[in-house]
């Protein structure tokens, strides 16, 4: 099946793209396809994605069953950066 | 006299061109500290059930609180209360720049405008010599907000309207520099009075009760400030614009007039993308303020201006499928120029993007197309042909011309850039916030869809008590008056540098979530201030405040409020969400919308209401709320 990822900023600057899509197992889950990002970014991915959530189509992962949490065909992962303001 | 208020009112009657210096009521200031809370008293005890927003008898009041003309980071805003012409309701909103600061110079806490002139006319005050001078200001009618400030000159603190104010556009505001107090109509208000500019000057300092502890602790608030990941770090690189990618990457930005919350095309709108490649010059900030949230870009033609903040990148950027960020500023310069509020601004455009794409109006405005959104601006800031009617805001255009289902307001007031759907707590704060849909009342997202530390916000889950703690605690802020961006910095550095995929961080999320009754014994506890704004307000007044302190006085800010919209003919009924919101499902798991008729039994019972939405008399009498 195939994911959309959408990285955060600084990691576009790495990728040169905003937005990608993935191919997985059926059975994948979102540390899947973070392991799979981290072989497309390099090595300053971990850097990186530390302190990134990740949220499967909007919805944080901390709020589901984690990295553990399944994906189906279609989903789009982002990772997300804390912000405020308004 | 209590320390750090500078002891006065003065009164200016336009229309007979007179004025009187009053002593500050120390009454109203110890129970609703200054501000929002203390002109909201005076609006309430001064004026009668039912009058005309736009008329003679709606007072225009600039208040400020005990921590302005200090240099407390942040505690350069002032407030202005009237009633709404928008909403028909509580009129409010704070704005910084550097007027707060000229009023507290002149000696002045609070400043009523009554009556209304026949004629254009500016104030210009001198707080030493006790003296207000009537000027006509027909040479300024028509000016833009930033003209007009350059023709005053940079020896006096103003605060001014725009053309929209002048032709009493409903969501017209008042410009200090260049912030807006954008919300609710003000700028209407002022426009209605033919009040063009109020210019203050003064030598006066701020008496404190503990000088020293303040000057130390302000030290060590700068230096927490400056080392924040959000106040020093995030705000400093990239603007309140960073918040557009999180927003977007939660589903929850504006889109298409909210009927999606995920813009392919946002990340040429994010701070990032503006820091890379628009942004010129220094980032700009308040008088005093160490948090340069301001960006400085480009516009063609007028310069190095303030760069447009998250409200317009989604309420102007994505919600009307805009990615070129140079457009959305440009646009953001033509409505602080004509003295708009960009929030509104964007909700009446996107929304008659909407009746233009289902065949209901003829505007010639289409989703993702600029062509003719600047024309649009500037024929609503004039109310030229169609903008007559966009100027009347988003409820009274569904009204006119249908759409009651896609109009995104609460009471009258448009919605901000956070769709509740993903953000139930603030879809409760939404509904129930006595100006209407707005966010800086509360800020409940910052809990559980933009900050650090972010429970579920899609459970029922502390969903109606977020969003009285943060209520309250906002009715104080503006009530101080501080700049509710302080509040983003509870958060410890500790808790960003959490690893938000771990077990440790979906433990402590799990643990808050399920905290009910502690987080409310918590929050209301009174002891010692803890907080900076706790200590600031200690150490100035002399009155030992604590959360407990202020989270009763918010309540009894916020629960007076509530009486003066009832007094004024709103109900229960008017604290709902737009059908869109309670009915359109956004995330794939949905089935629905907003869960609002879930939440908003208990939001009502946690605050002391009865079933309809009023507050009984025990919480009147508990919070000494006189009515």
């Amino acid at each position: 099946m195939r994911v959309t990822v959408e990285p955060t900023y600084e990691m576009t600057k790495l990728l040169k793209m905003y937005s990608f899509e993935v191919e997985v197992a059926d059975a994948a889950t979102v540390a899947d396809v973070v392991e799979k990002t981290k072989t497309k970014v390099g090595p300053e991915f971990d850097k990186l994605v530390r302190l990134a959530a990740v949220a499967v189509n909007g919805v944080l992962v901390s709020h589901q069953r984690g990295m553990k949490t399944r994906l189906a065909d279609g989903d789009a992962i982002r990772f997300v950066k804390a912000s405020a303001g308004g | 006299m209590i320390k750090g208020y500078a002891g006065r009112t003065l009164e200016v009657d336009l229309k007979n061109r007179t004025f009187a210096f009053k002593p500050l009521d120390e009454e109203i200031a110890r129970l609703y500290i200054g501000g929002k809370g203390y002109g909201t008293r005076l609006l309430y005890d001064t004026t009668e059930a039912g009058i005309d927003p736009l008329g003679p008898d709606n007072p225009l009041i600039f208040a400020t609180g005990p921590l302005n003309g200090s240099v407390a980071p942040q505690s350069n805003r002032f407030a202005v209360i009237c009633k709404s012409p928008l909403t028909g309701g509580i009129g409010n909103a704070t704005s910084g720049g550097s007027y707060a600061y000229g009023m507290k110079k002149a000696g002045i806490d609070i400043l009523v405008c009554k009556n209304q002139s026949e004629t254009p006319v500016r104030l210009e005050i001198n707080g030493d010599k006790s003296e207000v001078a009537f000027i006509d200001a027909s040479d300024l009618w028509g000016k833009g907000t930033y003209e007009t400030q350059e023709i005053l000159g940079k020896k006096k603190y103003h605060a001014v309207i725009g053309p929209a104010g002048e032709n009493l556009v409903l969501f017209a505001g008042i410009v200090s520099n260049e912030r807006i107090a954008a919300r609710t109509g003000v700028g209407a208000v002022m426009g209605s009075k033919k009040l063009k500019a109020i210019s203050v000057t003064g030598s006066r300092k701020l008496e404190m009760d503990d000088p020293e502890a303040f000057k130390e602790y302000t030290k060590t608030v700068r230096t927490l400030f400056r080392d924040h990941p959000v106040l020093g770090h995030s705000m400093e690189a990239y603007g309140t614009g960073a918040i557009v990618k999180t927003t977007n990457a939660r589903g929850i930005i504006p889109t298409h007039n909210f009927k999606c919350g995920h813009f392919d095309n946002a990340m040429s709108l994010t701070g990032e993308y503006m820091a890379d490649n628009t942004l010129v010059g220094t980032k700009s900030s308040c008088i005093h303020c160490p948090v340069t949230c301001g960006r400085q870009v480009d516009v063609q033609g007028h310069g190095t201006v303030k760069g447009p903040e998250y409200e317009t990148l989604g309420l102007m950027g994505t919600n009307l499928e805009m990615p070129d960020i140079r457009k959305v500023q440009d646009w953001n310069y033509a409505a602080d120029d004509m003295g708009m509020d960009t929030i509104s601004l964007g909700a009446i455009i996107s929304f008659t993007m909407e009746l233009q794409e289902r065949g209901m109006l003829q505007s010639g405005l289409n989703f993702g197309d600029p062509a003719g959104v600047t024309e649009m601006i500037h024929d609503i800031a004039h109310r030229h042909g169609l903008g007559n009617d966009l100027a009347d805001g988003v409820k009274r255009m569904s009204a006119k011309y249908g759409g009651h289902e896609f109009a995104m307001h609460v009471k009258g007031l448009e919605l901000s850039a956070y769709d509740p759907r993903g953000s139930f707590a603030q879809g409760v704060e939404y509904a129930t916030t006595n100006r209407g849909g707005c966010h800086v009342q509360g800020g409940s997202m910052y809990m559980e869809s933009v900050g650090p530390f972010t429970i579920n916000p899609q459970n029922l889950k502390l969903k109606a008590d977020i969003p009285i703690v943060q209520q309250n605690l906002a009715c104080t802020i503006n009530s101080m008056v501080l700049c509710i961006f302080t509040t983003y910095g509870m958060i410890p550095k500790a808790i960003h540098e959490m690893d938000p995929k771990s077990w440790q961080y979906r433990l402590a999320v799990t643990m808050f979530e399920n905290s009910g009754p502690m987080f409310r014994l918590l929050t209301g506890l009174k002891g010692r201030p803890m907080m900076w704004w706790e200590k600031w307000l200690t150490y100035i007044t002399g009155t030992t405040i604590s959360s407990g302190h202020l989270q009763e006085i918010g309540g009894r800010i916020f629960n007076l409020e509530r009486m003066y919209n009832l007094r004024e003919g709103l109900t229960g009924r008017d604290d709902t969400l737009p059908p869109r919101m309670l009915y359109e499902p956004i995330f794939k798991h949905m089935k629905s919308g907003h869960p609002l008729d879930q939440l908003l039994p208990r939001y009502y019972k946690l605050r002391g209401w009865d079933g309809a939405g009023v507050p009984t008399r025990k919480t009147l009498d508990k919070l000494q709320v006189a009515v």
